[in-house]
This record gives C-alpha cells, structure tokens and sequence, in this order.
C-alpha cells in the first residue's frame, strides 16, 4: 500500500469506516441490530456492511432489544466478536437484564471460562429534535456497573480508534455515540487500522487557569467556551474523558494539580450523573490543589424535553463560561 | 439528489398507482406544479411538486404502483438522504482549506503530569509564592513526595545565591551526574611521574604513544585494566584494553572510546581516534562508541597544566593524565641537563588496586616512553 489512506470522514462515517476495517481484518467480527443491514441502519452508521460482507455477518434483528443484547452474548462467549447496535439508548433498558447480569458478569461468573468480547453501540443524547425516548443520556447507569466499559468518543478520529479498541477488547464495552455531533465536523482520519487506548482521557487543549473536563457531544461546546474565554485571557485545559468507566482519574487529577480548577461539563441530568464521581475524585485526589470548588454544568433533573425546549435544556457554551468565570473569581 | 416521497394522499391509502407524469427530467418546475397523476383506491389525484427546482429523476413509469412513502421524484442538488430517519442531524460548515486531522494527547498534558509531580498544601504553596520560588524545581522531602515547608525555604535560600540558575542539559549534565558518582564510591590515590622524552624524533604522534605506552603498562600491571564492582566486591581482569579517550568540547565532556588498542597498527589507531574526534565534533557519535572503556586516557597538557588528579569512573580502576611537555634541568651524569619530560598522572582506585601495582604500571609508562 502507498501511503496514508486519509479520509475526510464525519464521527458516524468514521464509526462506519472502522467498522468496515475490523471486518475485513478479522472474520469473527459480526455486526446485528435493527434495520442496520438492508437499511443501513437509521444514520447510516452500517451502510454497505452488508454489501461488503454479507447477510451471515450482518444481521437485521426483529425489534426486540433484549434478543439483540442476548444473542450477542452467546455470539461473545462462543468465539464470535458481534457489534450489536441499540437504535436509540432510550430503547437499551430492554436490554438491560442481559447487559448487566450476564455480560457485564460473564468472566467473573465462569471464573474465567468464558468471556465476552461484545460492543454494544447505541446513539446517545439529544439536541436532534427528535421524539420522546430518542434523546436518552444515562451513561451514569452503566458506569456504575463493574465488568462493563462505557466509551464515548467525540471526534471522528477517536470514534474510529476507540471502535476499533472496543472491538479488540476481550470484555464488553457500551460504545455510546453522540448522535448530535454525528456530522457536525468533518476531519481527516487515517483509515490505517490504529485503535486509541481505551481506559484513558485525551487532553484535547492544554491550558493553565481551569480544567474543563467533558465528554459526548458537549467536547464541542466547551471547546468553543474555552476559544471564547482565550478572547478573556484565560486559558483552560480542555479533556475528554472518552472512557466514563473505568475512569482515568490519574489525567484529571494530573491536570487540576495544575490549573486548581475544574468545571465538569455533561448532557445527562446532574443528580447521579459521572460528573458526580468526576467531582468526588477529584475532592478526594487534588484537594490540596485546589483553588475553587469544582462545579458542574450540566443537564437538568427532568426528562429531557421535547424539541421545542431542548436547547434549554442542553448545557450552552455560555454557561460553561459562566462557571468558568465563577471558579475563576475564587 | 433530494428526494421526493409520495406523500399520503388521505384516508390512510398505502399505495397509489402512476397515470400520468406531467413533467420529464430535466424539466424545471415551480412549488405546486402538478408533477404527476396516480389513481387510488378512491380517486385520481394531482400530486403538485412542494418545491422549485430541476428534475433530476422520474422513479416508475405509468402503470406502476409505488407505495406512501417511497421516492417519487428526485430534484436535482445537495441533500436526498439525510442521514437520519428520527430528528435533524446538522451538518457543520466546511472549514476554509479543507478538513483538518483531529490533534489531541492521550491522556495527561506533559505540563499536567509535572505540576502533579509537585504536592503542597496550600500553605506551602502560599509560603513559595511569597518567596518567589517556582514548586517544579522542588523535590518533596515530606511524605509521599509531598513539598514542605522547610524545602521551599531551602529552595529560596539557593536560589538566592544563584540567581537565576540555568539547569543542565544533555552532556553536562551527564558529566555532573556520573562525576559526582564516581566521587561519592571511587578510593583515588594519584601518583605522578615524569617521563623524559628528550630523545623522541621530531614531529612524534604525542597521543598515540601515550596509548601505546597505556598498552604495554597494562601488560606490565594488569590489575589496572580491570573493571570493579564496588557492590559485590568482585573485579573481572580484562585482556583486552580498550581506553577512553577524555575530549574537551563546548558541551561538555565526552568520552570515546578506542578499542582493543594492543593489537592494532599505530596507523590504524590514529586513524580510528580522528574518525572518533570528528564524530565527537559533529555530535554524530553514537552512545555505544562511548561505552566499554577498560581505563581512561585525559590528556589535558594539549591546554595547559602539568599534574593532575582525574576522576576515575566506575566500574574502571584507573585514568592516566597526560600534562603539558616541557623543558626541565635535570641531573643527567651528575650535571645539569635540560630535558624534555612529559608530566604523567595515574589516578587509581585503591579498592581494586594496590599502590605496587599502580607505582609498578607508572613505571612502565615512563619507561616505555623513554625509548625511542
């Protein structure tokens, strides 16, 4: 082969791309889900895997949530790596049962005799004025369940290295995908077949006044918050904590020594949310750094709205630079 | 290519059959231009095109039935699919100059990773900005690592009498590291000597009969071609002599090493020292050129001074200083004479060598550079 193969691809083109690399590449590699062979899936995230590798690796499922979650992991536990998509998270909790007391268990339960190398991949968030259900962030419920790793990439490079690293990795992993970012940047991705690690954040700015640590599709607002607070002469660090769970606390206690500062953005409501467990590391591993409280901008206790009001509800760049100015006047 | 579905045409109908098209592609129509007429279950119907625009594509001819839902025409232009079923998916602008690659660090920032190498609580941290000391340059004594007090105030008082100190880099700071090593394990004794070289033809390699002199002294006393581990107090003797040759550059000091120089022709030597010394002066010298020396030759008399004692780097037992050639009055027959000598330095570790032994190889040197 000669040279890179770069590609100018969007986050769901680059999840498409990664997921056409894997299969090639190793042919236990399955894809299942609902409308994701013949249709190509509801955003075009599995478009031509079917084409490419056939119906007996890329499975339309009736709709029916925990046979996906379920068939997945007897595929995982017999030699098989399926990628099983949930169309809209809001549709996981079907799923559940199976995510949480079988897959999520399955190594420890067998003492080792049988793994799971599954991923599960379901749009997340909202801001897509899309209907009741569609606009699920509940990442928390999953991070706090040991045996299962929650990814969310937020670029279209770390959405092709962390899938390709979920995929890899011989125990399950909820690959989340921030539908709301899906196209809204298009970058150069290196179709080369190179995972990112798992298991640790990815220092997208590097700043000295406050840490801005985030994840999803709200990377994009806090980059912008952070260009906006550079006008003020601030300069945050801004992280993307890409792996909820397990945390990589050590990065973000590495950048609060620093700054003394953090503001925690997150799309999920607050109460309970990984922001919570953000905080309280932090508290507990940088405390005699710290200059001001940490905060949190976050989503509100509600059910996410309809369309008409989620921009009220979704953090805004300008009340992460709101927060900012407020941990900054301590 | 945008696409036009054909839309419900009422009362739940699924499915309409195609009667006539009213448009051809390539046509240009306006909102509301009848495009086609399809018969239903209950009636024939006009469907009006919802928008103006270039026809790009008729799907079915007359006769065919298309079901709700299903494209019907395609306008020509940006957005048929748009990449969802459910919401609105947006796109962002281009960026001038095409799409850039995405740059970021996985994990922790370098800058991140040092400032948490520097724990203090916040009175200390209070305490060093008062005094104006910077906590990266502060290695904690306290628990954990953990900056105190009394290191800040260490700092200050350093930092006072240095000023601005600049941190070593590279050579020098090898130098510094490795010197202060040797000194802290290193048992030297010095011995000096002059060797009368009056007899030499003019125009004698100086540096080449030094090393050849060093070979014939390790034959002599082998005891100082030798490496020591102070540690387990255990020496290997070397049959082969291999010295390094100390060179004074501007970023310090570096030591390549001329190998196996017993059984090599002088010519050869000479050339292998200038391939060394070049290497050296372009900074191309690789780092294993410059290990597995058996002993040390510093030459320094090339600038200035007579005798010296050098530091001899573990696990080496010995390092020959060279100084500056000069005219000295000698007793020669019971008279005064004018010779030339050659100031010769042994520096020796007395833990793996005797005072014999380093007096026995000393002797060697002079007595080999005597002749001619």
């Amino acid at each position: 082969m000669s040279g890179p193969d770069l590609r100018a691809v969007t986050l769901v083109e680059a999840v498409n791309l990664a997921l056409h690399w894997e299969m090639a590449h190793d042919e236990n590699v399955v894809v299942l889900g609902e409308d994701i062979a013949t249709n190509g899936g509801v955003f075009r995230a599995t478009v031509g895997l079917k084409e490419a590798f056939g119906y007996k690796r890329v499975m339309d499922t009736p709709l029916a949530e925990n046979l996906i979650a379920g068939t997945a992991i007897g595929m995982a536990t017999q030699g098989l790596r399926p990628v099983a998509e949930f169309q809209f998270m809001g549709f996981i909790y079907a799923g559940m049962e199976q995510i949480v007391s079988h897959a999520a268990r399955m190594r420890n339960r067998t003492r080792g005799r049988l793994h799971c190398p599954l991923v599960y991949r379901a749009p997340f968030g909202g801001g897509i004025h899309a209907p009741e259900h569609h606009s699920e962030s509940t990442e928390a419920l999953f991070a706090h369940i040991p045996g299962l790793r929650v990814v969310i990439p937020s670029s279209p490079q770390r959405a092709y290295g962390l899938l390709l690293a979920a995929i890899r990795n011989p125990d399950p992993v909820l690959f989340l995908e921030p539908k709301r970012i899906y196209r809204a940047v298009t970058q150069q991705v290196d179709n080369n077949g190179e995972a990112l690690p798992l298991d640790t954040c990815f220092t997208l700015r590097e700043g000295e006044d406050v840490t801005l640590i985030t994840w999803g599709a709200c990377v994009l607002e806090t980059l912008q918050a952070a260009d906006r607070l550079a006008a003020q002469g601030i300069t945050c660090e801004v992280i993307d904590v890409a792996t909820v769970s397990p945390l990589d606390r050590d990065t973000l206690l590495c950048s609060v020594a620093k700054t003394g500062r953090a503001v925690i953005v997150h799309e999920a409501c607050r109460n309970g949310g990984v922001g919570a467990e953000v905080a309280a590391s932090i508290a507990e591993g940088a405390f005699l750094d710290l200059q001001a409280p940490v905060v949190r901008v976050t989503g509100y206790d509600t059910v996410m709205p309809y369309y008409r009001n989620e921009q009220a509800y979704l953090p805004q760049v300008g009340d992460i630079v709101e927060a900012v100015e407020q941990v900054i006047a301590l | 290519m945008k696409h036009f579905k054909l839309p419900d045409l009422g009362e739940g109908l699924p499915e309409a059959e195609i009667v006539e098209w009213h448009v051809k592609v390539g046509d240009t129509v306006s909102v509301d231009q009848v495009l086609v007429s399809v018969e239903t279950a209950k009636a024939i119907v006009e469907v009006p095109s919802p928008e103006a625009g270039t026809i790009a594509k008729l799907y079915g001819e007359p006769g065919d039935i298309i079901h709700t839902g299903e494209p019907l025409v395609a306008f020509e232009g940006e957005g048929g699919d748009r990449g969802t079923v459910v919401g609105e998916l947006k796109s962002g602008e281009p960026s001038a100059g095409g799409p850039s690659a995405d740059t970021f660090i996985i994990g922790a920032a370098a800058s991140s990773r040092r400032a948490r190498a520097n724990r203090a609580t916040p009175g200390v941290r209070a305490l060093a900005e008062r005094l104006g000391v910077s906590l990266e340059q502060i290695k904690g004594s306290g628990p954990g690592g953990l900056i105190t007090n009394d290191d800040v105030h260490r700092h200050a008082s350093h930092q006072k009498q240095l000023v601005d100190a600049e941190p070593l880099r590279g050579t020098r700071r090898t130098m510094a590291k490795n010197m202060a090593l040797s000194h802290a394990q290193v048992v030297p004794v010095s011995i000096f000597e002059d060797a009368d070289i009056s007899d030499w033809p003019p125009g004698t390699d100086i540096t080449m009969r030094l090393v050849q002199a060093i070979g014939v002294a390790c034959e002599v006393s082998p005891a100082l071609n030798c490496w020591f581990d102070g540690d387990n107090l255990s020496r290997r003797l070397l049959r082969e002599v291999h010295v390094g040759i100390a060179v004074d550059t501007p970023e310090g000091l570096f030591v390549p090493v001329l190998r196996d120089i017993t059984h090599r022709s002088l010519k050869d030597l000479r050339q292998g020292l200038e391939n060394l010394r070049e290497a050296v002066a372009t900074r191309t010298i690789p780092p294993g050129e410059m290990q597995g020396a058996t002993i040390t030759l510093s030459n320094f008399g090339t600038l200035a001074g007579q005798y010296a004692n050098p530091v001899v780097t573990p696990p080496q037992v010995a390092i020959v200083g060279a100084g500056r050639i000069r005219d000295k009055v000698l007793p020669v027959n019971g008279e005064p004479a004018v010779r030339r000598v050659l100031p010769l330095s042994l520096t020796f570790d007395h833990r793996a060598a005797t005072g014999g032994e380093a007096a026995r190889f000393l002797g060697a040197m002079v007595q080999f550079l005597r002749e001619t």
